[in-house]
Parts: C-alpha cells; sequence; structure tokens
C-alpha cells in the first residue's frame, strides 16, 4: 500500500499545450501579413466565418447545397464515424480474438488483413462509390475497413500478450470456456483494445471526411470539396476548424471513458506489483 | 481395500516430456510413481527445472502426461476441476478483478448466489488478514498480499486437493514465516469438514520440514526419497531442532548438493521413511 492515488486528471487544462494554440495562432496571424487573404485568411475572419455558416451557410447554397451549414455537416460526417468506428471496432476484435486462439483461421487472415490494411484509400474510395453509391454507405464502409484493419492487429497483439496463467487459474477455479471469453480475453485485453479504439478514431475522422470529399451528398469533406472548387480558402479553413475541434473533444471523451473502464490498469506500470 | 478410499492422488508411471524449440527432448518427469493419503500435507522439493510444476500441473488437470496415469479420488484426472485448487508459482489473481471478486470467482462461476459467495470469500480473507483491502485492486497490493489472495481463493472454493507452486518463494522471511501460520490454521481448520490434502513445492529446505507429513524429493524428474515427518503441531523453532528433524535437514540438503551425503550427525538407518509402496 502507500503508493499515492493517481487519478490522472483528464480534464486538466494542461498549460504548455494552451501555449502551443495559442503560438500556432500568433504564427497564422503572422503569416497573413506576408500572404494576400485569398490564400490565408486572418484567424478572426475564420472564427467570424464560423459563426455566420454555422447554421446556414449562403455560400453554399450558390453551389447546389441548399439549406446546409457546419453544425448538420458536421453532424452527419460524426454520426458516420461513430457508426464506421463501432462497426469497425467490432468486427476488428472479434477477428483478432478468434486469430489469435485459432492458428488455422490466423494463417488465413493474416496476409488479407495487412493487404487491405495497406491499400490507399484514394485508390479502395472509387471501388466503393461504384459498389455502394454516393450515399453514407459508402464513406462509412472505407472508414470500417480501415478501423477494423488496426483493431485487428491490437486486439490480436493484446490477446497474444495475455499472459495464459490467468486462463490456467480461471480454469482451475471451475470457469467454463464461454466465461473465460468473457472474464478473462475481454476484460484482460480492454486496455489495449481501448488504447487501439483510440487510435483508430483519431484516425477516421480524417478517412471519413477524405471519403467525403471523393464522393458524396453531404458532410464536411463534401463542404469543403464544394469550397475547394469555388477556391474559398476562408470556408474551407472554417469547415477544417469545426472538424478539427469536434475530433480533439471527441479523443479526450474518449480518453475519460476507457480511463474510467480499464480503472484496474491506470497504474499497470513500473512500481506495480 | 478400505486404505484404497483414503487415497487422495495416485500417479502411476507418470511420465512427460516435452520438446524444446531446439528440437531436443526434455524429460521433466520420468516414471514416476507414489500415492498421497487424504488430508496428508506433502511438500514436494528438489532443485529448479525437476519437474515440480509439470507434476502440478499434470495433477491440475492444466496438461496431459505423455504417459501413465494420475488419479485424484479414483479418478483419472484429464481436464481441470475446481476439486483441485491451484496457487500458481507465478501471480495469477485476476488484476481486472476487485480483491473480494476475485476470492469469490470460482464461486461464482460454479453458480453460488451472490450474497453466500460473498460471505464466504469476505470470511478467508478476513482469515488471512486482507478484510481491509476487500474493495482494492490487485495492483495496489504488495506480493506477498497477493498469495494471501491467491491462498483465500483455493480455500473459499473449497477444493479437496490444493496445489501450491512456490507460493511463497519470492516473499521476505517474515512473510514467509507469518503465511506458513496462516496457510496450516487454513488447512487445519478446513480439514476438520473435510479433509484438504496439500502438495506444495518449494526448494526451501525449512519451509519444507515446518509445513509437512511428508516430503518427496525430486531430481531430474524422478522421486528420489520420501521422508515422514512424525514431529508434533505445531512446530516452533525447537521442533526443528528435534534431531530427527536434523537429521531429516542434513538429508534434505544434501539431495539439494548443499552438503555431502556423510555430513549428517547420525547414521542414515535413524532417519525416518515413509512406508512408500
Ligand atoms: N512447456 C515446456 N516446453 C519445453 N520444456 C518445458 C516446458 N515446461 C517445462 N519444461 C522443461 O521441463 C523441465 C521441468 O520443468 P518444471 O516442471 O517447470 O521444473 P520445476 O518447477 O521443478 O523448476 C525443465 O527442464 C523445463 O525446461
Ligand atoms: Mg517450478
Amino acid at each position: 500500500m502507500g503508493r499515492k492515488s493517481r487519478r490522472r486528471g483528464i480534464l486538466r487544462i494542461d498549460p504548455v499545450g494552451i501555449f502551443g494554440v495559442f503560438l500556432l495562432i500568433m504564427i497564422w496571424q503572422a503569416l497573413t501579413l506576408a500572404l494576400p487573404p485569398s490564400s490565408l485568411p486572418t484567424p478572426s475572419s475564420v472564427v467570424a466565418r464560423i459563426g455566420r455558416d454555422f447554421i446556414r451557410a449562403e455560400e453554399l447554397s450558390f453551389y447546389g447545397l441548399a439549406d446546409t451549414g457546419l453544425l448538420n455537416s458536421m453532424i452527419y460526417t460524426a454520426t458516420n464515424v461513430m457508426i464506421a468506428v463501432a462497426l469497425g471496432s467490432l468486427v476488428g476484435t472479434i477477428a483478432g480474438f478468434v486469430t489469435a486462439r485459432f492458428h488455422n483461421v490466423r494463417a488465413i487472415l493474416d496476409p488479407i488483413v495487412m493487404t487491405m490494411g495497406t491499400i490507399p484509400i484514394l485508390v479502395l474510395a472509387p471501388f466503393f462509390l461504384i459498389w455502394f453509391g454516393v450515399e453514407r454507405m459508402s464513406a462509412v464502409l472505407l472508414v470500417v475497413l480501415y478501423v477494423a484493419v488496426i483493431l485487428y492487429i491490437f486486439a490480436q497483439r493484446a490477446a497474444d500478450n495475455l499472459d495464459p496463467v490467468y486462463e490456467e487459474y480461471a480454469y482451475t477455479l471451475g470457469a467454463s470456456s464461454k466465461r473465460i471469453v468473457w472474464d478473462i480475453l475481454i476484460p484482460g485485453t480492454v486496455p489495449q483494445v481501448l488504447g487501439g479504439i483510440r487510435i483508430a478514431l483519431a484516425g477516421a475522422w480524417g478517412l471519413e471526411a477524405i471519403a467525403e470529399l471523393l464522393g458524396a451528398q453531404y458532410g464536411i469533406g463534401k463542404i469543403i470539396q464544394v469550397l475547394a472548387g469555388a477556391t474559398d480558402v476562408q470556408g474551407i479553413f472554417a469547415a477544417l476548424i469545426v472538424l478539427g475541434l469536434v475530433a480533439v473533444i471527441s479523443d479526450g471523451l474518449a480518453a475519460l471513458v476507457f480511463a474510467h473502464v480499464a480503472a484496474w490498469s491506470a497504474a499497470a506500470r513500473p512500481g506495480g506489483n | 481395500m478400505r486404505l484404497e478410499n483414503g487415497i487422495a492422488i495416485k500417479a502411476s508411471q507418470l511420465s512427460q516430456s516435452f520438446r524444446r524449440a531446439d528440437g531436443q527432448l526434455v524429460d521433466a518427469l520420468s516414471s514416476v510413481n507414489f500415492e498421497v493419503l487424504k488430508g496428508q500435507f506433502v511438500c514436494l522439493i528438489g532443485p529448479s527445472g525437476c519437474g515440480k510444476t509439470t507434476l502440478l500441473q499434470i495433477i491440475a488437470g492444466l496438461l496431459l502426461p505423455s504417459s501413465g496415469i494420475l488419479e485424484v479420488g479414483n479418478q483419472v484426472v484429464t481436464r481441470p476441476s475446481p476439486e483441485r485448487g491451484m496457487v500458481f508459482q507465478k501471480d495469477s489473481v485476476f488484476p481486472w478483478m476487485r480483491v473480494i471478486n476475485n476470492v469469490e470467482y470460482g464461486l461464482a462461476c460454479r453458480g453460488v448466489g451472490s450474497g453466500e459467495r460473498r460471505a464466504i470469500a469476505e470470511h478467508y480473507l478476513e482469515r488471512v488478514g486482507l478484510a481491509h483491502v476487500a474493495r482494492a485492486w490487485p495492483r495496489e497490493l504488495s506480493g506477498g498480499m497477493l498469495k494471501r489472495v491467491a491462498v483465500a481463493t483455493v480455500f473459499a472454493n473449497g477444493a479437496s486437493v490444493l496445489l501450491l507452486d512456490e507460493p511463497f518463494g519470492a516473499l521476505d522471511y517474515v512473510t514467509k514465516r507469518h503465511l506458513h501460520n496462516v496457510l496450516l490454521t487454513l488447512w487445519a481448520e478446513t480439514g476438520r469438514n473435510k479433509p484438504r490434502t496439500v502438495l506444495f513445492v518449494t526448494h526451501d529446505v525449512d519451509e519444507a520440514l515446518i509445513l509437512a507429513d511428508r516430503i518427496l524429493v525430486f531430481h531430474t524428474g524422478r522421486i528420489v526419497d520420501d521422508l515422514a515427518l512424525v514431529a508434533p503441531r505445531p512446530r516452533t523453532t525447537d521442533t526443528l531442532l528435534m534431531p530427527q528433524m536434523v537429521q531429516n535437514k542434513h538429508l534434505l540438503l544434501a539431495h539439494l548438493g548443499l552438503e555431502t551425503k556423510q555430513a549428517g550427525t547420525g547414521a542414515t538407518s535413524s532417519i525416518v521413511r515413509a512406508a512408500n509402496d
């Protein structure tokens, strides 16, 4: 005992982080002095633009996106990301666990999954658009694929690394195979799997935006694509900042939830017995 | 035939070989034969790598022997059972369950109601002196406390055969002596309702002399000696100074290669040997 309690302050704002953001804005502001607004809008004009476009963006209706604003586009994008991360994590984690325990399945799946993971999204996206159309499905499935690959690797490695002594111990205490999965395999790998989900989530925002850029009818990516066609740099900046903020907030929330779920391992680091 | 019923564990021509990654064949156990009576406290002693852990794993049902038969309670062991509880050499307490949930886990697996199993778990935690950390996470406990959790868990689970693999090997002297008392008390108490047979692996000679009714000495996969300890319990420092205990100690040290065979004070003939058949 006597080890000091270490609730990590996830919500604690790091002063160094604040300084970093402040520095970035200063550099941005300084650069606007040298570059024309058509190349680089000022920070304040972008903030103003976010406010103006938040509910309904006039400019977008000129380009065929009627009744759309940053808010509902962001909700569309975020919904897709949440569905894709949930679905991809589930599929990837189950496949990772199965392959960690059944070596025949692993021999078959490993090369397939690894190959899929290396296909660039720009190559894959056109196929998905042809197969699944320009609705929600295409973008979601693209992201599902990449999330599943990441979780496959994380879950498989976590199950490989789980000390077999826990399963043996559970068997000697009278656990059934079903209980081994629910009481040993899943909780024992939860910290690494959740770490994988966090990484996948962070990447999913960018992938979803790219998928929308390449062919979609709604979403932040769609807005960026339309504004890029009109070389509206200020509008693109506004959309990117909203996307970035949501991604950072979602990562913080995920960290908070995961720290709670894996509370037992919060200090599974040197010093623990 | 009446004696058959008094036998808890019986090993017949038990052998286990492993193929190492380099292709070499290792005989961890070579034709081991022994019987252990119900309620006996048996220590297995021998140098590192002589097959002690392998034997316990076979008895636990975690490993099928290459050849030979192992019976517990007149049944051939083929798989693990809560009747045979194991305290592993390394820490096996589940880090993702609070201490109390660890202790009641086996009972939960067998469908014991939550109120009843909580009461049982609390009782044994109390007995090993850990009632105050029932709600703690295992990572918050010291190594000695984790071993006590493991001991409480196997006793709470009600196994009639307890397999302990160097449970206190890594602990300091004081903690170790304290845990010997805890273990012996629990063994004596619970043994009144239902005999608890204990197989306790150690390479500590004094530990074996304090704990055992009988000591099986292992060397390179074989049983090389079988000693009965008739000294009364509870055993104290003075008990360990009794002539026959001193002789046994010399003999064990000789088996471990720490003394030459002649070094004992008395003739080997005076040493009490178990009737081993
Ligand atoms: N899974 C295994 N694969 C290969 N060799 C093993 C395995 N388990 C044990 N051994 C070998 O069997 C012998 C006995 O091991 P063990 O029973 O762990 O010894 P002890 O517990 O007495 O120290 C050792 O030589 C060890 O290297
Ligand atoms: Mg061992």
